[in-house]
C-alpha cells in the first residue's frame, strides 16, 4: 500500500498530511517509512485522426517515446493504431534520431516487429509529396510533437511505378495471398490512382473508391480472403494496365 | 508435376518482380526514400520464399536442370520488364546487373549452389 503526498512547510517542523479517509494501514500511531518520488515529466501525446485508442496502445506509445527521448520527433503509423490488437508489427518514423537500439527495445519488451524508417524532416517532405506510400502512411498517426505538414504533391513516375510492382504481385499469387495481404495490395494501387488523379489519400476515401470500383463489400470480402477470383481479376488487371500506362507515358513525357 | 511446374513460374514471377524492384529502386536518389522501397521489395521476396518452401529438395540445390529453366526464365522476364522501361526513356537502369542480381536471389533461396 502506497500513498503520495506533499511535504508542507511548518514553523519548526515540516509535515505531510494525508487525508482522514484513508486505508487502515495507515492509522495514527503506525510507523511509516517515507521516501521520494521521482518525477517523470509527463510525455505528450499529438494525435492525428485517431478518434480512440486503447489505453495499453498509448502505454506502449509513450514507452516507445521515451525510450527515444532525445530524436528529434517520433511517429507512430501504420495497422498498430488500428481498432483492436490484429497487429503484429509497429511502423514507426524516428527523425533525427540517434543509434538507440530501438528494435531491440521494442521487440524484447512489447515482443512486436517494428519497421523503421530513420529519417529528416526534409525527407519526409519530400516523402509525403512524392510518394502515395507515405501519404497513406501518414493519414494517421501519433507523434511526439505536433507536426503539420505542407502538402505540394509532385509526381515522380519512377517512384510511382516501383509502387505499382507491389499490387502486381496480386495478379501472379492472388490463390496463395491472405486477405490482408489482399487488402493491402488494392489499397496500393488505389492510392496510386489517388495520387494521379491528386485526390486525397486518407484510408476512408481509398476504401469507398475500392468499393466503388469493385462493387458493394469488396474491402470486407478481400479482407476476409472471399473475393470472387475471376470477376475480381479481370477488373483489377484493366485497372493495373490503366495505371500502368499512364505511368510509363508520364516518363516518356518527362524524357522528352 | 503439374503442380511442381505451377509452383516454378509462380516463384520465378517473384523473384523476377523482386530484381526488377532492386534493380529500379538504384534509379532513386534519395537514399532514405530507397530504404523505405527496401521494404517493399521483401514483399516479392518473402512471397517466393514460401514457395521454394514447396520445392524439394527444400535443403539443397535444384537439379541442374531446374537451376537453368529458373534463371533463364527469371532473366528473360526481368530483362523484359526493364527494356520495356528503357524504352519509355528510364535512365541509370543497368541490364548487366540482371544476371548477378538474380544468381544473388537465387543462391540465397537455395535453388543455387
Amino acid at each position: 500500500m502506497e500513498m503520495i503526498s506533499r511535504i508542507s512547510r511548518g514553523t519548526k517542523m515540516d509535515q505531510i498530511y494525508i487525508s482522514k479517509d484513508r486505508h487502515p494501514d495507515f492509522e495514527v500511531g503506525s510507523y511509516v517509512a517515507i521516501a521520494p518520488v521521482s518525477r517523470k515529466k509527463r510525455i505528450n501525446l499529438f494525435y492525428c485522426r485517431i478518434k480512440q485508442i486503447e489505453p495499453i496502445k498509448s502505454l506502449i506509445v509513450r514507452e516507445i517515446f521515451e525510450f527515444l527521448s532525445d530524436a528529434e520527433n517520433v511517429i507512430i503509423t501504420g495497422s498498430f493504431l488500428e481498432r483492436g490488437f490484429e497487429f503484429n508489427d509497429i511502423d514507426l518514423i524516428v527523425i533525427d534520431g540517434t543509434k538507440k537500439p530501438i528494435e531491440k527495445f521494442i521487440s524484447e519488451k512489447f515482443g512486436l516487429e517494428p519497421h523503421i524508417i530513420s529519417t529528416t524532416y526534409e525527407s519526409l517532405r519530400k516523402g509525403m509529396n512524392a510518394d502515395p506510400l507515405f501519404q497513406m502512411l501518414l493519414n494517421k498517426f501519433i507523434s511526439k510533437k505536433r507536426i503539420i505538414f505542407k502538402m505540394m504533391p509532385k509526381i515522380n513516375y519512377k517512384l510511382l511505378d516501383i509502387n505499382l510492382l507491389n499490387s502486381r504481385l496480386l495478379i501472379d499469387n492472388f490463390d496463395y495471398l491472405n486477405g490482408k495481404e489482399k487488402y493491402k495490395m488494392i489499397r496500393n494501387i488505389f492510392a496510386i490512382k489517388n495520387f494521379l488523379e491528386k485526390k486525397a489519400i486518407t484510408n476512408e476515401n481509398i476504401d469507398d473508391d475500392i468499393n466503388a470500383y469493385f462493387g458493394k463489400n469488396t474491402v470486407d470480402d478481400s479482407i476476409n480472403n472471399m473475393l470472387q477470383k475471376n470477376k475480381f481479376i479481370k477488373k483489377y488487371k484493366k485497372l493495373y494496365n490503366d495505371i500502368f500506362n499512364k505511368i510509363m507515358r508520364g516518363i516518356e513525357q518527362n524524357a522528352e | 508435376m503439374q503442380n511442381r511446374n505451377k509452383i516454378i513460374d509462380l516463384f520465378a514471377a517473384n523473384i523476377a518482380t523482386a530484381v526488377v524492384h532492386e534493380i529500379l529502386e538504384e534509379a532513386i536518389d534519395d537514399e532514405n526514400l530507397r530504404k523505405h522501397y527496401d521494404k517493399e521489395f521483401q514483399n516479392s521476396f518473402s512471397i517466393a520464399k514460401k514457395y521454394r518452401e514447396n520445392l524439394n529438395p527444400i535443403d539443397r540445390p535444384l537439379p541442374t536442370e531446374d537451376q537453368d529453366q529458373i534463371k533463364d526464365k527469371i532473366i528473360a522476364k526481368v530483362k523484359n520488364e526493364l527494356s520495356l522501361r528503357i524504352k519509355k526513356g528510364y535512365n541509370n537502369v543497368d541490364l548487366n546487373k540482371v544476371e548477378s542480381y538474380t544468381k544473388k536471389m537465387l543462391g540465397k533461396l537455395k535453388i543455387l549452389q
